[in-house]
């Protein structure tokens, strides 16, 4: 072997670690007030990778990570299989207990947040009969992910997300009366003295609003740190489409009046002043959905090669135009524009409120009082669904958005059924009838609908 | 609530192990006989015979004295090793465990109440089962490295009472650390749950008394209940509005088990709606008793069921029921004529409890332990020390299995099979050596298994016949031997978990959990001893 004894071997073996030692420490020397650290350290800074950067620090994960040294990712997956195995033989307890436990090994894991976020709020809540039940399970799923945005602030697919949560599960999911109320008013009155659970709605607003604030958060976030979800176009235009989706809720549910018109107003104003303002980057530079003629000469010039003379800047503006076009078919945004200038009027209002005055009196079994409410309500949206077409050319009765298509064919359906539930054969001609005809997949779902109300009393 | 309910047959039990023990000795005394033969000639069976009286002898001689001694050396050992240190790791668990614990159900006492009492138990039984398992493992092999052994059997002190008292002295090691931590676990869960009134009332342990159950679907036919497409095929369902029943028989209902003439019987069912119906309310459940001897039955009001929580029926005594022939209420005595005799099965006060679901086009679901009649509660302290019995047990099982180990192993092996045979003993292991004795794991044996790689078939499909599917099964049918006889010999470590009992508010039942576990550590304490007894007598001690 070699003539060096035990201790000289050692002595040789202590200098080859202090030598290793010191590229170790001017790579990892953390920062101090007094100097910038280790290479690590100043790359972690520029680049905002940090703990503290990415979000609030929680020490317990963080003692958890350290302690399990390389053994985090076996760890949580261990974890995850504890989960689903819990989910799978519904133990609930358990199950919470270990997605909490998960996260806390995997706290900047973005889609450990959302997978196990959605799975509390959509799957465990359907497993449960109650709809109080149901409502807990998807308010333990909106604080897990709000949770998450804490831990991940940089995150808009999470803060997404979130107002996803808000606006879809509570205002869109079937049992949406009942979540509706009691996102205002807990069902758990004992914990919450009639009022809204505090960590889930602390300012006891409307769903929307709420989702309108997450989503107006998740579109800040976006642009320090692009989202993974949806292209841009549709991903900015959620905050105005939970205004939009907000006023619309409220005729569903019956309150017309100041509240539902200055919805549909501030709605359109933050369709067409703020999201229509917003620069969206195309292949040929950027635009704007809300872009007029003057605009796009603006952005022509802007983003034209330097150089280009007058005919070069007008075929610029109108290939940008065209991308304009294209991006507003996208979004849908010409029938959202016109759908809420429209709805903010008073005829509109009046029609909605028709309708559903004709729906109640329909269930309390006042046939004829019902059929004419009915058949004013129908007769009121003619001329406003006229001119959402004259403003937007290629839109017609048979593309309107589904919640409209729906309240129009379910008005139909109770119109008709007054008749034969009288013995009688319904009217040949009565207004909006070719909907009908042109929207067979609304169609069905209206007539589920109708029995579902009728039925049960929903 | 997962946990078995099945009542342990101690008769059939003791019918088993005699079988198993007696075959095994008698296996090894003729492995003995012909091994001593071949290797000594004549005299070799005559030296078997006289160790094997030489330990009837040992037996006869044992002292009591003796062995109190060893033990109380075995004691001041572990002391003076400082194996108490893990008191230290306990108390920073506890101390800290609440941090986590705590909210991780959001508002729900009544399920966070689980997870503290999960908590208490699982850490104890994670701590105190290691530490009985390297103590047990490493005394009698550091006491042979040491030669501190040649000090206790040059003393007239026999094997057999050093294994022994080596065994109890562990076994009181461990007992005074489990008393003391789960006294600090059980103070530790009430001062948890003192933070939340839902909490506290879920605080308690239930006694049940289950019944036999039984299907019957929509035309009256006994069938199995129908599979709603659940991945957890623990619940079988009856459709809504039809003859549709699942059954149950309770047996040995007297008037002893009412309380204040009242029946309470406790329902956990689950609903299944194949339309949104009355999303207010729950779905509508009908009960009701029957006595087919008097072809009566009786039934009780329809109530909305709650999903994973208790409903509570409570029947009373005097039972107001319309007799068809008659045209008018009569009142019957639930006891006197809704309880009958079943002279074909022998059985004797059976009480009938039928359910049906009321609402069309929706599901019912239950097991044979979601309904069952209630004793009067008992203390939460109660099943709490009930599950502390089962880890003492289990570690009683572990001392004396790591104590024989060691007297034919050295330190480390000894552990490493001791802890293959807690490894393998429970849980998944456990689930996968039945199934793969039953022979219901896909793929055959291990030798197939490799020709079914090597060749990309898939699991399901059969091999084809020809010598290499013979030979693969001839040489598998090895294994599978094998693994049967390791199956009878290995301890069957899932009776001893009686936290799930605990957890979901019951008290731990006698028949089916602790009768089990106190027959099993028997039994294998038994043989350990004798192991452990023979192995250290023709062991040579000089061996380091």
């Amino acid at each position: 072997m070699n003539n060096l004894s035990s201790k000289n071997r050692k002595y040789i073996y202590l200098l080859i670690i202090v030598l290793l030692y010191i590229p170790i420490m001017l790579l990892g020397m953390p920062a101090t007030n007094e100097s910038e650290g280790g290479n690590l350290a100043q790359l972690r800074k520029k680049y905002d990778l940090g703990e503290s950067a990415i979000g609030n620090v929680d020490p317990s994960s963080s003692t958890m990570n350290l302690l399990l040294l390389g053994m985090r990712g076996i760890a949580t997956n261990q974890l995850w299989l504890q989960a689903e195995h819990y989910k799978n033989t519904k133990n609930w307890a358990g199950l919470k207990s270990a997605v909490d436990s998960i996260i806390m090994l995997q706290p900047h894991y973005a889609k450990v947040w959302e997978f196990q976020g959605w799975n509390l709020a959509y799957n465990v809540s359907a497993e449960w009969d109650s709809v109080e039940d149901r409502y807990y399970w998807v308010k333990e799923g909106g604080k897990f992910l709000a949770r998450g945005c804490k831990r991940n602030e940089k995150s808009p697919d999470m803060h997404w997300s979130v107002g996803n949560l808000h606006s879809k599960k509570i205002g869109r999911s079937d049992e949406w009366k009942f979540f509706r109320k009691f996102y205002i008013v807990d069902p758990d009155e004992d914990s919450f003295s009639k009022g809204p659970d505090p960590e889930f709605n602390p300012e006891g607003k409307d769903n929307y609003l709420v989702a309108k604030e997450w989503f107006d958060l998740a579109n800040e976030k976006d642009k320090i740190v692009p989202q993974h979800i949806m292209i841009p176009v549709l991903f900015r235009h959620y905050p105005s489409r939970a205004l939009l989706d907000y006023a619309d809720t409220l005729h569903r549910e019956g309150r017309f009046g100041k509240a539902s018109r200055q919805g549909w107003e501030d709605g359109h104003k933050e369709l067409t002043e703020v999201y229509g303002r917003m620069r969206i980057v195309v292949p040929p530079g950027e635009i704007m959905l809300e872009a007029d003629s003057e605009d796009i000469k603006a952005l022509a010039e802007e983003f034209a090669p330097p150089g280009s003379n007058e005919d070069e800047l007008r075929e610029y503006g109108e290939e940008l135009a065209r991308w304009v076009l294209k991006y507003q078919d996208v979004a849908n945004y010409r029938y959202w524009r016109a759908r809420s200038s429209i709805e903010s009027e008073q005829m509109m209002m009046i029609a909605h409120k028709d309708v559903y005055e004709g729906q109640q009196l329909y269930k309390k079994g006042r046939l004829i009082q019902a059929r004419r409410k009915l058949y004013e309500g129908l007769s009121k949206f003619v001329p406003t669904l006229n001119q959402i077409s004259q403003r937007n050319p290629g839109l017609n009765i048979n593309n309107l958005d589904e919640n409209l298509t729906e309240e129009i064919i379910l008005a139909i359906i109770y119109f008709t059924s007054t008749y034969e539930l009288n013995g009688q054969k319904p009217p040949e001609n009565y207004p909006l009838k070719e909907i009908v005809k042109g929207r067979p997949d609304i169609l069905g779902r209206a007539i589920t609908e109708f029995h579902f109300q009728n039925r049960s009393n929903n | 609530m997962t946990f078995d309910i099945t009542d342990f047959i101690l008769k059939d039990g003791v019918k088993h192990w005699l079988w198993v023990f007696g075959s095994v000795c008698g296996a090894l005394l003729l492995a003995s006989l012909l091994l001593s033969y071949v290797v000594t000639g004549m005299k070799g069976p005559g030296k078997v015979i006289k160790t094997i009286l030489g330990g009837v002898s040992d037996l006869y001689a044992l002292s009591l004295k003796r062995v109190f001694a060893i033990a109380s050396l075995t004691i001041k050992e572990v002391i003076r090793k400082k194996t108490l240190v893990v008191f230290i790791v306990f108390a920073v668990l506890f101390m800290f465990g609440g941090w986590f614990l705590t909210g991780s159900t959001g508002a729900r006492g009544d399920l966070e109440v689980k997870n503290f009492i999960s908590f208490a138990l699982t850490t104890t039984s994670w701590l105190i089962l290691p530490v009985s398992l390297l103590m047990s493992c490493w005394g009698i092999p550091e006491d042979i490295k040491a030669r501190s052994i040649h000090t206790v059997v040059t003393k007239p002190a026999r094997r057999l009472e050093i294994v022994i008292g080596r065994i109890l002295g562990y076994v009181v090691v461990g007992t005074g650390v489990l008393i003391i931590m789960g006294f600090a676990g059980n103070i530790w869960v009430h001062r948890q749950v003192q933070k939340s009134e839902e909490a506290q009332k879920a605080l308690f342990c239930r006694v049940p008394l289950y019944g036999d159950m039984s299907f019957f679907d929509s035309e009256g036919k006994q069938s199995e209940g129908i599979h709603v497409g659940d991945v957890w095929d623990y619940r079988r369902y009856i459709k809504g509005a039809t003859q549709s029943t699942a059954l149950w028989e309770f047996e040995k209902v007297t008037s002893d088990i009412l309380v204040n003439d009242k029946l309470k019987i406790e329902a956990r069912f689950e609903a299944f709606r194949t339309h949104k119906g009355q999303m207010k309310e729950g779905l509508l459940c009908q009960v009701f008793l029957e006595n087919p001897v008097t072809r009566k039955r009786v039934k009780l009001p329809v109530f909305h069921i709650n999903e994973f929580t208790q409903n509570i029926i409570r029947i009373n005594r005097k039972l107001k029921h319309y007799d068809e022939k008659e045209k008018k209420y009569v009142e019957l005595d639930l006891i006197d004529d809704m309880v009958f005799d079943n002279d074909i099965n022998k059985k004797e006060n059976i009480l009938r409890v039928g359910v049906r679901c009321i609402d069309p086009g929706q599901y019912i679901g239950m097991a044979q332990a979601d309904m069952f009649i209630r004793y009067p509660d008992r203390s939460f302290d109660v099943g709490y020390s009930k599950a502390i019995v089962g880890i003492w047990l289990m570690m009683v099982l572990i001392v004396s299995m790591g104590v024989s180990a060691s007297c034919f192993l050295k330190g480390p092996v000894a552990t490493l099979l001791t802890f293959s045979f807690l490894l393998v003993g429970q849980g998944g292991f456990r689930q996968f050596l039945n199934e793969f004795v039953d022979k219901q794991v896909l793929g055959g044996g291990p030798v197939e298994s490799i020709i079914r790689i090597v060749t990309h078939y898939n699991q399901v499909k059969e091999l084809e016949e020809g010598a290499t599917k013979m030979v693969a099964e001839v040489i598998d049918s090895g294994f599978f031997y094998f693994l049967r006889i390791a199956h009878q010999i290995i301890p069957d470590f899932s009776s001893f978990k009686m936290t799930p009992f605990v957890v979901n508010g019951f008290d731990v039942s006698w028949g089916s959990a602790l009768a089990p576990s106190i027959a099993i550590t028997i039994a294998y304490v038994i043989p350990c001893v004798l192991i452990g007894y023979f192995s250290l007598k023709s062991r040579e001690l000089e061996t380091k």
